[in-house]
């Protein structure tokens, strides 16, 4: 048009023209027209519920029916109108993070909260649930995904908010789980979310990062613990068996002690039994023959020394001359006299001097060395 | 078909629709409607269905029928015991009368702007009211319980319905939780410790135990060994006076001999008198005086 300003009266009365003649043609055609888009109108009815879906119908506004998985028909829009959920699919939430691109990423704001006991535990949970109720998942609440993830992030907290942090991060995680179910299934109830609970399940519950090597220290610590009460059980292992072994060989000595004992006395009784029985027989002859058989053999390992009856009265008082050994009374004012004399010094420390008297033996002399010979 | 009546039939078409489109309205599940005329109130209309109205005179408001959340931004607040926690509210509520709503707080905005004064006033309240352990442990559930029933009840002066109010987050301000995790870090040590010295306390328990009854063993040995060796003696000794008896001078004459053997060792020097009776013959070939050496 601004290509020719100077012929405009014309071109308007030819475009007049030429919309009458295209307005013509389309007011011959309206009626297939309108006919079409009446058809594609009702036609917009046919729907399809695929496998585990249901599908909520409203005529008016007005929930009217539902219909599981099959090609339908309804009115078209406005009259009734289609909503289909998938009752069968279990969907999942996930507290404290994300998973992007297959990564955890940690949500500390949500992750982070307060124990009884006022410490702060990392929890992280995932929620996994279905639709129960489709019609009140459509129309009761608005939002029911941000109403499954606000709750169970007060039914978390709840939870975690009632025990210890001990109990929490060893022997309390079911707890916490059922109880922050149990809590979360009652909200999402009061909210008429028609959604249903189907499992919870706490990731982590770990001490937070900033405090982690102090729990593992415990953890050391623990260990160390167990480690010394098994080593103190090693050594009780290592000493009782021993110590039953050494009492066992003390009996056994006992034992054999007193059977030794018991055989040697029978033994020494019968080699004296039979003595006695010659001895009995002549008493004199045997007496002295038994005398100097012991005589002769001591007498022949020793050194001997043969006084004359007259000298060794003068000797024999003062044998023995070993240190501290009893000097007879009478021979005490001579002792000075002879102090000067040299004594005779024992060859070893064993030898002994000793006059040749009979003494009165006790009946506990030691045993063994009378078999010697 | 004349172009004049195919217009008419066109225009009465779009006149038709337009007159349908303001005389009935729909009402859907997750709606409801005040229906006004000129601004004053005709009727509320909370049940899903179609529903007619005078076209242009009456005009519809529609509601949501649903229930909405509210989630308050975190509040710090002080508790009982003068400690301070942030407390992230979040509430649901649902316009139960929509005519009230609409002439009190007009709109949805407008209703949690009061809501939100509603909840905090009520929370800070209430834990004001409790000691900090009790607000996030025991008490958890009674503060939202009576903050819930506080907001309801000014609440319902909007004509708005409270499903409940609960406190998303009980948390420690960021600046306290440095703090509370030194504490954390300080307690472990203890435990640590206190394990530690468990361990040396329980094992030395053990070395203990395990050393007395060792020495319980060897002593019960001991005690046996020596009555057994009682009984060996005893027996012993049983034995030699019963045979012993039959004639003690000859055995203290055997005994004394064997005694002197053992007494008198290699090489001991013994002086002999001539006198004696060993050595009597030495002298002489008579007897002289009696047998006894």
């Amino acid at each position: 048009m601004s290509r020719r300003p100077s012929m405009e009266p014309l071109d308007v009365e030819e475009q007049i023209r030429e919309a009458r003649e295209r307005l013509g043609t389309v007011g011959r055609l309206w009626p297939f027209v309108i006919a079409a888009g009446v058809l594609l109108w009702l036609a917009s009815g046919i729907y399809m519920v695929q496998p585990a879906e249901v599908a909520v119908i409203r005529t008016f506004g007005q929930e009217t029916g539902r219909s599981g998985p099959g090609l339908y028909y309804r009115l078209p829009a406005p009259i009734q109108l289609v909503d289909t959920v998938n009752v069968e699919q279990i969907r999942r939430a996930e507290i404290g993070f994300r998973t992007q691109d297959g990564k955890m990423v940690r949500v500390p704001a949500e992750a982070l909260m307060l124990t009884r006991d006022e410490n702060i535990v990392d929890a992280q949970l995932i929620v996994q649930y279905r639709v129960k109720d489709p019609s009140q998942y459509l129309f009761r609440l608005r939002d029911p995904q941000e109403a499954l993830a606000a709750s169970t992030e007060v039914a978390l907290r709840s939870a975690v908010g009632r025990a210890p942090i001990d109990e929490i991060l060893t022997t309390g995680r079911s707890q916490v789980q059922g109880m922050t179910r149990i809590f979360l299934q009652a909200l999402l109830d009061t909210y008429e979310s028609g959604l249903q609970v189907t499992d919870v399940k706490l990731q982590v519950a770990d001490p937070p990062e900033q405090v982690k090597d102090a729990f593992q220290e415990v953890v050391r610590a623990r260990e160390d613990r167990e480690r010394l009460m098994n080593e103190a059980r090693a050594y009780r292992e290592d000493i009782l068996p021993k110590a039953r072994g050494q009492a066992q060989e003390t009996l056994r000595g006992a034992e054999a002690y007193k059977e030794q004992r018991t055989l040697e006395a029978q033994g020494d009784v019968s080699r004296f039994v039979a003595v006695l029985r010659e001895y009995k027989k002549s008493k004199d002859v045997t007496r002295d023959r038994l005398h100097l058989e012991a005589i002769e053999r001591i007498l022949s390992r020793s050194n001997n020394i043969v006084l004359d009856g007259q000298g060794a009265s003068g000797v024999m008082p003062f044998l023995p001359l070993r240190d501290g050994a009893a000097i007879p009374p009478q021979a005490a004012a001579a002792q000075a006299a002879t102090q000067s004399a040299p004594r005779p010094a024992p060859a070893q420390p064993s030898a002994s001097t000793v006059p040749l008297a009979p003494s009165k033996p006790g009946v506990s002399a030691t045993p063994a060395a009378q078999s010697r010979r | 078909m004349s172009r004049a009546a195919g217009t008419t039939v066109l225009v009465l078409l779009i006149a038709g629709f337009v007159l349908i489109q303001e005389a009935l309205y729909i009402v859907d599940e997750r709606n409801q409607a005040i229906v006004t005329q000129v601004g004053a109130f005709i009727r509320v209309d909370q049940n899903p269905g179609p529903y007619l109205k005078i076209p242009f005179y009456h005009s519809v408001i529609y509601f949501d029928r649903r229930i909405i959340v509210n989630d308050t931004a975190p509040t710090e607040n002080l508790t009982l015991d003068k400690k301070r926690i942030v407390v992230d509210p979040i509430t649901r509520w649902r316009i139960i009368d929509p005519f009230t709503f609409y002439i009190t707080v007009r709109d949805e905005s407008g209703a949690r702007a009061r809501l939100d004064d509603l909840v905090l006033s009520a929370m800070r309240d209430e834990i004001g009211k409790t000691d900090f352990v009790n607000v996030i442990n025991r008490d958890r559930e009674v503060i939202e319980e009576s903050v819930t029933r506080r907001v309801a009840e000014r609440a319902s002066a909007f004509g708005i319905q409270i499903i409940d109010v609960r406190s998303k987050r009980a948390d420690l301000p960021p600046e306290v939780q440095a703090s509370v995790f030194a504490r954390m870090v300080a307690e472990r040590g203890q435990v640590s410790k206190r394990y530690r010295s468990e361990g040396e306390e329980e094992s030395a328990k053990i070395r203990a135990d395990a050393e007395k009854e060792r020495t319980i063993i060897l002593a019960r040995a001991y005690e046996q060994a020596q009555r057994l060796r009682g009984d060996g003696d005893a027996s012993a000794a049983g034995i030699y006076a019963e045979a012993f008896d039959q004639d003690p001078e000859f055995y203290a004459f055997i005994r004394s001999l064997q005694a002197y053997e053992r007494v008198l060792g290699d090489r001991s020097m013994i002086v002999l008198s001539t006198d004696s009776d060993l050595l009597r013959y030495l002298r002489s070939a008579r007897p002289t005086n009696g047998r006894t050496p």
